[in-house]
């Protein structure tokens, strides 16, 4: 597979997968309505047709074959109108629409993961499937369909008249290249299609005849016996385009014709050849109009189906606004570099140098420097939010597993979505999906009872409630997944930990919140029976480890009783941030500024003690723990007075102390970087420590968690 | 079979890759820790830096210096002497930082020196006979002059056995 193939998979694989997503939404809206649209059916019709075109374009067999029958079956349904199913059949038809998206969904990621493909039996088994529905539906209006299953294969009848003699009509060209592809491929209107992107790639400039062969799948026939014509204006591009296609696959022969019906038109200049190749399907003769795919009543069929490359995935997905895809590397090295620039901007403008400046040229200096620095925090914004996408993707997938489990477990449950337009990194979005799924996935399989009749008893309304919520705050996006089932039973849960020999202490110590955060522990899992779902008792502690990953915590809430509320607060961003620098020792430490109430001197004879020593300070009529960095991280420092040092008011998720530094150097802006891998075994994390920045001159930063150095020092004791 | 001479004295880590038909031969690094010679493929080594500024890590085992700035990178620094229980020893001009990658991990290590770079047929390395503590040694081979060297075995420190 050379460079273009790549390129050509890799925009197969976006479109795909952007058309599946889209009709997997709205698949779950319709279902709930439980009823297709005519809009809908239309929609999917084309996506299907879409997904064949490329999927047989890109020699993928099985996904080409099944949307080919679904198209097929939805062909007939449009044509005989969706209100001609009984309820009985559609609800046949989306069970079946949603199996059929899952098998094109997993081949897809058979082509992503590079296996191979299903075989033929597995797709016949699989197509027959669509095919018996459609008899069905299409025997209980003793209506002949056949025709519809046959119609969209190749049938000659509408083959343009003036291409059949040969050489196409054109008067422009100055020679043509004659095409054969190889025989028996199927679909060749494809192949011909692919071969003129590939040359209009290279800047040939060309017009193809048949010309719609992309739309059109009657031109394979055409193709087949008279071959695939290329027109050229001029020969040398012709002799160029020749050696082009030598490395083009599929093409049995290909000769170069010269035109004899070329007249003086000739001598135009190649000034007016620019406006007819960007778009040389206009300017060909006018043979037909270009009936896109099968439709053999055009007029009956609502607005005219428009092209198939302009179909995939507009409307119906709120989720995609107008967009370009970028390369998400290209994105992550702009981040990088716009971060880089923050930073140097700040070591230009607080140059020590400045200060030798005279008092007019530093104010003129400092006029400039801060409208630089708008500018740098406009340009920072942007960049940022050039990764942010909204987290709706993923919350309607969740549509669909609650979906598909209230089928399975017959409970009857309503999902209720909050917020889903809230924005995030994708980077996030992407590792939080399954999380939230598996959460979802134990509230549904766990949390919510096992039938009506056991929510009337105990109160509540027989059908379930699952809401999923994402919220902003100033720095994180919040996001919980509520139910309004059992909710957990923290006895219940200490006592399984004790039967697997998890716990730490005696059970009588263990505080309600500190049983049920044994659930995260590897290996614990409360349900009895290990169902599809959920219960293999691995799980919680990965989606633990899958939120710390991305410097999120995870935290859970349950009312035995009343339900279940698992919280996970995730960074908007971990890229760049405020930092304070202080010093302990040789080590220089950030602190993020959102999280510094204030920073103070105080006397030794300010300070509180504790029976065991502890320091406190009392601030604004309140008292507030003292963590000496140095001692916590043992580290040298001649400044151990805390006469001499300066004390950091902190505060973090509701948790304020003072920390305990030898000086402050000031503040700056800093990329935030994780720690090496191999690091990572050593559980910094639980000690406050957060990751890393590289500072102006080179050296190596840490930033402290403000709200982990609490739990590491204050809890711990 | 030329290379079997086993001394090539360049330190062109990034030369020619060993061919085929020789599998067994390795082109290995030579360096000195403590008063122990020992070896390692150039396969996991990317590159030797001396005299970086290494900035200290709270809160880990002592074997592990720090992390250092390598070019916008940031690398842990582990110190072999201090992973073998070896006296630690004052840096010099002579200790050297080898930046190695470990399938995809990348992390440093500080020897005291670094010798040469050698080939060393692999099968003619034998197992250490000794019952011993030290993991981070799996083998040693002698080079014919009465020098033996041992074969450093890079992939432990990512276990964190020793």
């Amino acid at each position: 597979m050379d460079n273009g193939m790549e390129a050509m998979l890799e925009t197969y694989l976006y479109e795909t997968n952007s058309l599946l997503d889209a009709l997997d939404e709205l698949l779950v809206n319709d279902e709930k309505i439980g009823d297709f649209s005519s809009d809908d059916v239309n929609e999917i019709f084309r996506s299907m047709h879409t997904i064949k075109g490329s999927s047989a374009m890109m020699e993928f067999n099985s996904l080409s074959t099944i949307a080919h029958h679904i198209e097929d079956l939805f062909f007939y349904i449009r044509d005989k109108g969706i209100e001609s199913l009984d309820p009985e059949h559609k609800k046949e038809l989306f069970n079946l629409m949603f199996r059929s998206g899952d098998y094109l969904r997993s081949e897809v990621q058979k082509v992503e993961n590079g296996t191979p493909l299903s075989q033929d039996q597995e797709i016949d088994s699989f197509a027959n499937e669509i095919n018996a529905f459609l008899k069905k539906i299409s025997n209980t209006q003793s209506d002949a369909s056949e025709e519809s299953s046959e119609q969209s294969s190749d049938s000659s009848s509408s083959a343009s008249a003036d291409t059949v003699a040969g050489l196409p009509h054109d008067t422009e060209a100055a020679c043509f290249i004659r095409l054969f592809l190889d025989e028996g491929m199927g679909m060749e209107n494809l192949y011909a299609f692919m071969i003129t992107n590939a040359l209009q790639e290279e800047e040939f400039v060309f017009r193809c005849y048949p010309e719609d062969v992309e739309t059109n799948p009657d031109t394979s026939a055409e193709i087949v016996e008279n071959g695939f014509f290329l027109a050229f204006d001029s020969q040398d591009m012709a002799a160029q385009a020749e050696d082009a296609l030598k490395g083009q696959a599929h093409i049995r022969s290909y000769e170069r014709l010269d035109n004899p019906s070329k007249k003086a038109a000739s001598a135009k200049k190649t000034s007016d050849k620019a406006p007819e190749t960007s778009a040389p399907a206009d300017t060909a003769p006018a043979s037909k109009p270009a009936v896109p795919a099968p439709t053999p009543k055009p007029a009956e069929t609502k607005a005219p189906v428009t092209p198939v490359a302009a179909a995939p995935a507009k409307a119906h997905a709120p989720v995609k606004q107008s967009l370009i895809s970028v390369n998400v590397a290209k994105l992550d090295s702009l981040l990088d570099i716009v971060g880089e620039l923050v930073i140097t901007e700040s070591m230009v403008t607080s140059a020590p140098e400045l200060n030798q400046l005279s008092r007019d040229s530093f104010d003129n200096f400092m006029k400039s420097a801060r409208q630089l620095r708008k500018l740098t925090d406009d340009l920072q914004d942007i960049a940022m939010s050039l990764r942010m996408v909204p987290i709706s993707g993923v919350f309607q997938k969740m549509n669909r597993i609650v979906r598909d489990m209230k089928q399975k477990l017959n409970k009857d449950v309503h999902l209720i979505i909050e917020g889903e337009n809230t924005e995030m990194d994708k980077n996030i979005v992407d590792s939080i999906q399954d999380p939230i799924m598996h959460i979802v996935r134990n509230s549904m399989d766990h949390g919510i009872e096992e039938t009506a009749e056991e929510r009337i008893r105990a109160g509540k309304d027989p059908q379930g409630e699952l809401i999923l919520s994402a919220t902003h705050t100033s720095s994180e996006v919040v996001i919980s997944v509520t139910d309004d089932g059992y909710g957990m039973d923290p006895d219940k849960l200490l006592a399984k930990a004790a039967d697997k020999g998890l716990l730490t202490k005696p059970a009588s110590e263990y505080t309600k919140k500190e049983a049920l955060n044994l659930i995260m522990l590897p290996g614990f899992s409360t349900n009895k029976a290990v169902t599809e779902y959920s219960g293999r008792g691995v799980g919680m502690d990965v989606v633990k480890k899958n939120i710390e990953s991305v410097g999120g915590t995870f935290s859970i809430d349950s009312e035995l009783g009343a339900g279940t509320t698992v919280t996970m607060r995730i960074p908007l961003t971990l890229a760049i941030m405020d930092g304070m620098k202080v010093t302990v020792g040789k080590s220089i430490f950030t602190i993020p500024i959102a999280n510094i109430r204030q920073s103070l001197k105080v006397t030794s004879d300010q300070v509180i003690y504790d029976d065991y020593g502890n320091e406190m300070m009392e601030l604004m009529g309140a008292f507030y723990p003292i963590i000496r960095l140095h001692r916590f991280f043992s580290l040298e420092t001649d400044i151990t007075n805390l006469d001499e040092g300066i004390l950091m008011w902190v505060e973090a998720n509701d948790h304020s102390y003072c920390i305990f530094v030898d000086q402050l150097i000031g503040e700056q802006q800093v990329v935030v970087k994780p720690f090496p891998t191999y690091l990572n075994s050593f559980d910094l994390k639980n000690y406050g420590i957060n990751g890393c920045t590289i500072l102006g001159d080179g050296s190596i930063s840490i930033i402290l968690d403000v709200f982990g150095l609490h739990s590491a020092v204050i809890d711990e004791k | 079979m030329a290379e079997q001479t086993a001394s090539t004295m360049d330190f062109n880590l990034d030369g020619a890759p060993v061919q085929e038909e020789t599998a067994t031969i390795e082109r290995c690094l030579s360096f000195q820790v403590d008063d122990l010679v020992l070896f390692l493929s150039t396969n996991y080594i990317v590159e030797i830096v001396n005299d970086y500024p290494i900035t200290p890590l709270p809160m880990v085992p002592s074997f592990v210096k720090g992390m250092i700035n390598l070019r916008g990178q940031i690398l842990p620094v582990l110190d072999i002497r201090l992973c073998m229980d070896k006296p630690p020893a004052e840096y010099t001009g002579k200790t050297c930082i080898l930046r190695l990658d470990l399938d995809g991990v990348p992390l440093c290590i500080i020897v005291d020196s670094v010798c040469q770079v050698l080939d060393v047929n692999l099968q003619s390395v034998r197992p250490i006979p000794v019952k011993r503590q030290q993991k981070l040694l799996n083998g040693m081979i002698d080079l014919g002059n009465g020098n033996v060297i041992m074969s450093f075995d890079c992939n432990v420190l990512l276990e964190k056995r020793y």
